[in-house]
């Protein structure tokens, strides 16, 4: 036995210590692809040469975090995605129902008749798109120019701050790569790429993964199974990243496609959201799903996803992509802002760190200083709160730009619990450093203007004109007809009495407004003057909608997008009725905009509120969420979920059937997303040696129906600590707990760790139980149903309650 | 059994106490840092202030390392990067994470009195009989995989299954070393510090290299303890490591080859170019940023 036992210490020190271009003159003509750069077909050349600029960079471009999701994703984090299981072009006619993602018109299945990849060997199993006959060379390569350095750049505004001179970061450092068939994910041959290996590992076939992403079964059949994706020393292909588009590329509610497998540019919006999207179930689609990253992360209803997952802020709380319309409409607010921002030049000898001149460039200085000033509020929350362009720019953090030079060291390690290390919570991202360290910062950064340009050219998606019909007048007779005679004039009343006062840009009184009024100037084209919402904050126990959102701390001082939050959000008085952590600016929701409602279902922050989406009756990802109303247990016999249906009329039905829900909070049946499978966790492996093995069998079993959110909310780091602490300086934990409770519970809840940290001593096993018991203590979101508060208009008659129905869907 | 198992957990958390002795951490600059996580200095802020010169790294060695605070070693591995693969035997030598106190780490969590140091002795104790057992890593450079350098079988005989003498066996100094668990070696992502590539040792799959034996070698990969370690290089032929179990790093260790030292060091030392095989990042890397 004593050697067993300093065998595995020696071990533990031991271990501690072909390219084809495919072209083919063979066979039919070739098909003519259009160019995908410089050339770019979006918006029909209604677009503005900076509007263009814009989209394209919007959909394009990955500002290099295709390493993130590579490399840094599944090595540092640990978690993988399956990008041929998302993108194989074998899945090409069912990627939209099985993971949300928009085939990119200008893409072929090679074998496809005019296809110029003729075998998916050529493709290495990905469709085949515009400039591929370029990068499929380069696979295993080095020289590789990326067509973003063909970009052609939007005239520089007359009042660049830097400018007159352009002195932009070069357009190479975008990084556009090419399409992989999906809009919004980009692929970018990888030169490290072996080909030998490859087919070794796939069994000879260059188009497939099959060995690559195969699960092996594990020794133990508790663990979860691996394929070779978590194997670092396998180089597929591709590096692949997504561009911004990849969440906001949408179908147009306006047009459409007949067939989503086969989409038209002209079916396509890069600003409405696509509610369809499944990144959640995308970003783990490597993990088996009896991991713990799998079963808290990916089973977010479509068009949700986490955005705080990676930096993670432990508080479970998945959200919409937010629709952008009539950007230069919505509401501003007072800050008082701390940030960067452009300047001639710097004084002499100043600190690098507020004031600082890029190198090589003539006046191209940035000077950070506090300010007060009028900017939006941007997220659930409002907290990116110190402008619209620096929002913008978070926008390419949070999908991987620059993650390693300036970002993943200031994340959390979840296994890291000495609290005396790095990585055991969040720093502050540090703008001006990034600034510094990534070209790709710069070359986001000195295009800003032209995205801003972009979102802001977005409109209404009017009802009327997506049904075909000349005008509004006609819609309201067809609602009418539908709804009741005049049932649009009273939900105008409705609306302005119990709705406007949140969902309203314009100043009281509401009862005369025209909520649909254009704006009459000849630059602003289609412009609504109301935004239909005031975008203040309003305290989530007033809305009583699922807290878990307004609850997100990464804007906080000292946590990771500190910089990104203004001393004005941080200042926000605690809303008294919580009972969590909600300090630092917490606790609240913007009021959001209405406009093109209709197109917009389901709804709330989580699309909790309407029915459950699903690619269909055969949906891998569908986890039904519905619970009992009484005990809050999974429903034996849940309703089924709604097939994806983007059609005009598919669209309204489910509207209807939200709005249904949405105002009458009673008939409402509980939602609540849970593991769906065991998860087994093991702290030591199987050993041959049966009498150690005994006492290392220990694990911690989240049986399947686990809430999620009540894994995802625990601050695991800060229990592990107390019950250190109870061991070794009782009278100091009991301090800690005096300070936040008071004396007579903090002192109950100082005892309870301690005697349950002997519990554990005695029965490792009992960790679930005892974590359950000290949930309050310990839990950043407590709230479990999600789809339950906005009961504003519960109380009207069913008839008014149709009307507003009616009115709404003519915003 | 309870006392055994005390022990194994004892082991498994590898701490120690190192030691004690006279020398002092090596003599370079180190940036300003707190107790906490959130008092640490950035390592962006830390290389564009403090970078290492190669003058800073030839004062580096493996037994200044080991009088080094965990937090040291840190700054220290941030500021290198990971220079070339290596090739051949190089010896080894760890030592665990240290606190701001100078002892183990875990002893200082778990304080002071006859509790911490229980676990100082028995922590000793491990590195001791470690040490004694492993003697480094053999890198075979061109297939980008390593073995281990195991000097005693019979400690770890429990658990190396039939055939002892189908082990591979290599002569370093004229002495036979056993070469077990071996691992593939890439650049990849560091668990510290992402700005830059770290070299990988990565014990996951390695089924299906030759010579593997899953008695022992299996407990190292996927379905054991998952050990993976990463090394930057301080200076030619001497490497700084830190291994981690299931992705929770537990120590640091040092790689040394005198021989390439001898061979590569002059030119370092004056020009403080290095071949670089992975990805440097776009932060100016330390050696050549003075």
């Amino acid at each position: 036995m004593k050697h067993v036992m300093i065998a595995i210490g020696i071990m533990l020190y031991v271990g501690l210590v072909g390219i084809v271009n495919g072209k083919d003159t063979a066979g039919p003509p070739a098909m003519v692809l259009k160019e995908d750069s410089p050339g770019f077909r979006y918006g029909g050349g209604n677009l503005t040469d900076s509007e263009r600029a814009g989209a394209e960079i919007w959909f394009k471009a990955t500002a290099g975090n295709e390493r993130f999701f590579t490399y840094v994703y599944p090595q540092r984090f640990g978690v993988m995605v399956d990008w041929y299981r998302v993108l194989g072009t074998n899945i090409r006619e069912q990627r939209f129902n099985r993971w949300g993602l928009i085939n990119d018109p200008d893409c072929c299945k090679p074998g496809d008749p005019n296809c110029p990849a003729k075998s998916d060997d050529e493709t290495y199993g990905f469709d085949y798109c515009p400039g591929d006959d370029v990068l499929l060379s380069y696979v295993g390569m080095d020289g590789y120019q990326d067509p973003a350095c063909e970009f052609k750049d939007a005239v520089l505004a007359h009042n660049d701050p830097h400018g007159p001179t352009d002195q932009r970061q070069s357009a190479c450092d975008l990084r556009f790569g090419t399409s992989t068939g999906a809009m919004g994910v980009r692929k970018f041959p990888n030169p490290r790429f072996n080909k030998e290996q490859w087919l070794t590992v796939n069994k000879g076939r260059l188009g497939t993964w099959a060995g690559y992403n195969e699960r092996g079964k594990p020794a133990d059949a508790t663990q979860p199974m691996r394929s070779r994706i978590t194997d670092g020393s396998i180089e597929p292909p591709f590096l692949v990243g997504i561009s911004c588009g990849s969440c906001h590329i949408a179908f147009n509610p306006l047009s459409p496609p007949k067939n989503p497998a086969h989409p038209k540019w002209e079916n396509l919006s890069g600003t409405v959201g696509n509610q369809y999207s499944r990144f959640s179930q995308i970003l783990g689609s490597g993990m088996d799903p009896r991991t713990i990253e799998y079963q808290v992360f990916a089973h977010a209803r479509p068009g949700i996803v986490d955005t705080s997952a990676i930096p993670n802020d432990q508080i479970n709380n998945p959200g919409t992509i937010n629709a952008l319309i009539n950007l230069t409409k919505r509401p501003t607010h007072p800050h008082v802002v701390t940030k960067w921002r452009p300047a001639k030049q710097c004084p002499a000898g100043s600190d690098g760190r507020q004031c600082w001149c890029e190198p090589g460039r003539e006046g191209k200085c940035w000077e950070r200083g506090q300010k007060e000033g009028s900017v939006h509020q941007i997220l659930k929350g409002g907290e990116d709160s110190i402008g619209a362009f620096e929002a913008i720019q978070r926008v390419y953090f949070n999908i991987g730009s620059c993650s390693e030079e300036s970002w993943v060291n200031h994340l959390t390690d979840m296994r890291q619990l000495d609290p005396a290390q790095r990585g055991f919570g969040q720093t502050p991202f540090d703008i001006g450093q990034a600034r510094r360290d990534c070209p790709q910062f710069r070359a986001i950064e000195d295009r800003l203007a032209n995205i801003f340009d972009f979102l802001a050219s977005a409109r209404p998606s009017d009802l009327y004109k997506a049904r075909g019909l000349k005008d509004i007048r006609d819609l309201v007779e067809q609602l009418d007809k539908e709804f009741g005679p005049g049932s649009v004039d009273r939900g105008k009343v409705l609306f302005a009495k119990t709705c406007a006062r949140c969902h309203s840009s314009q100043s009281e009184p509401f009862g005369n407004r025209d909520v649909r009024e254009l704006s009459k100037d000849p630059k602003e084209p289609g412009m609504r003057i109301d935004w239909l919402g005031n975008d203040k904050l309003t305290p989530v126990t007033e809305v009583g909608t699922h807290q878990a959102r307004a609850l997100h701390s990464n804007h906080m001082a000292g946590h990771v997008w500190e910089e990104y939050g203004s001393e004005t959000l941080r200042a926000k008085p605690l809303d008294p009725n919580i009972k969590e952590p909600s300090d630092g600016g917490r606790g609240y929701y913007r009021n959001i905009s209405l406009l093109s409602v209709w197109a917009h279902a389901p709804f709330m922050h989580n699309n909790a509120i309407g029915p459950e989406l699903c690619g269909g009756p055969e949906d891998e990802h569908y986890n039904p969420p519905y619970a009992d109303e009484k005990h809050m247990e999974r429903l034996a016999n849940p309703p089924a979920c709604w097939p994806f249906d983007p059609t005009v009329e598919g669209r309204f039905k489910l509207y209807k059937a939200s709005m249904e829900d949405l105002l009458n909070p009673g008939k409402r049946v509980p939602k609540i997303t849970r593991f769906n499978r065991d998860v087994v966790i093991k702290l030591f492996p199987k050993l041959s040696d049966g009498n150690i093995q005994r006492y290392l069998d220990a694990a911690i079993v989240l049986p399947s129906d686990t809430p999620s959110s009540r894994i995802g909310n625990f601050r695991h780091k800060e229990f592990a600590n107390d019950l250190i602490l109870s061991k070794v300086d009782f009278g100091k934990l009991e301090a800690k707990y005096v300070a936040r409770y008071g004396p007579e519970r903090g002192k109950t809840v100082a005892a309870t760790i301690r005697d349950k940290g002997k519990d554990l001593i005695t029965d490792p096993k009992k960790l679930l139980v005892v974590g359950a018991e000290l949930r309050e203590v310990y839990s950043n979101s407590l709230m479990l149903r999600e789809d339950d508060g906005h009961r504003f208009g519960e109380d009207l008659s069913d008839k008014d309650k149709h009307a507003l129905i009616a009115f709404l869907a003519t915003l | 059994m309870m006392r055994r198992y005390g022990s194994l957990v004892y082991s498994a958390l590898l701490l120690t106490l190192l030691t004690a002795c006279d020398h002092e951490p090596p003599p370079v600059k180190f940036g300003e840092s707190g107790e906490g996580y959130a008092k640490k200095i950035d390592f962006a802020r830390l290389e564009h202030d403090l970078p290492l010169t190669p003058a800073d790294l030839m004062k580096i060695t493996p037994a200044n390392l080991e009088e080094a605070t965990q937090e040291q070693l840190d700054q220290i591995y941030a500021r290198l990067s990971a220079g070339p693969i290596p090739d051949g035997p190089y010896q080894g030598q760890a030592f665990f994470p240290k606190g701001s106190s100078g002892r183990a780490r875990f002893a200082e969590i778990i304080g002071g009195g006859l509790k911490g140091l229980v676990v100082d002795l028995k922590t000793a104790k491990l590195e001791h009989v470690a040490e004694a057992v492993w003697k480094g890593k053999v890198f075979d450079r061109s297939h980008r995989i390593l073995r281990n350098r195991i000097n005693d079988l019979a400690i770890l005989k429990p658990l190396l299954g039939p055939d002892v003498a189908t082990i591979q066996k290599l002569d370093v100094d004229g002495k036979d070393t056993w070469l077990l668990f071996p691992a593939k070696l890439y650049c990849g992502q560091s668990l510290l510090d992402g700005r830059r590539e770290s070299i990988i040792i990565d014990y996951a799959f390695t089924d299906d290299l030759s010579g593997y034996r899953e008695k022992p070698d299996a407990l190292a990969g996927r379905d054991g303890f998952e050990i993976r370690d990463e090394i930057r290089m301080i200076r030619p032929g001497f490497y700084l490591g830190r291994a981690y179990m299931k992705r929770v790093f537990v120590l640091n260790f040092t790689l040394s080859n005198p021989a390439v030292a001898e061979k590569d060091s002059g030119a370092f030392r004056t020009s403080g170019n290095l071949q670089e095989d992975c990805w440097v990042g776009s932060q100016r890397t330390t050696a050549m940023a003075k």
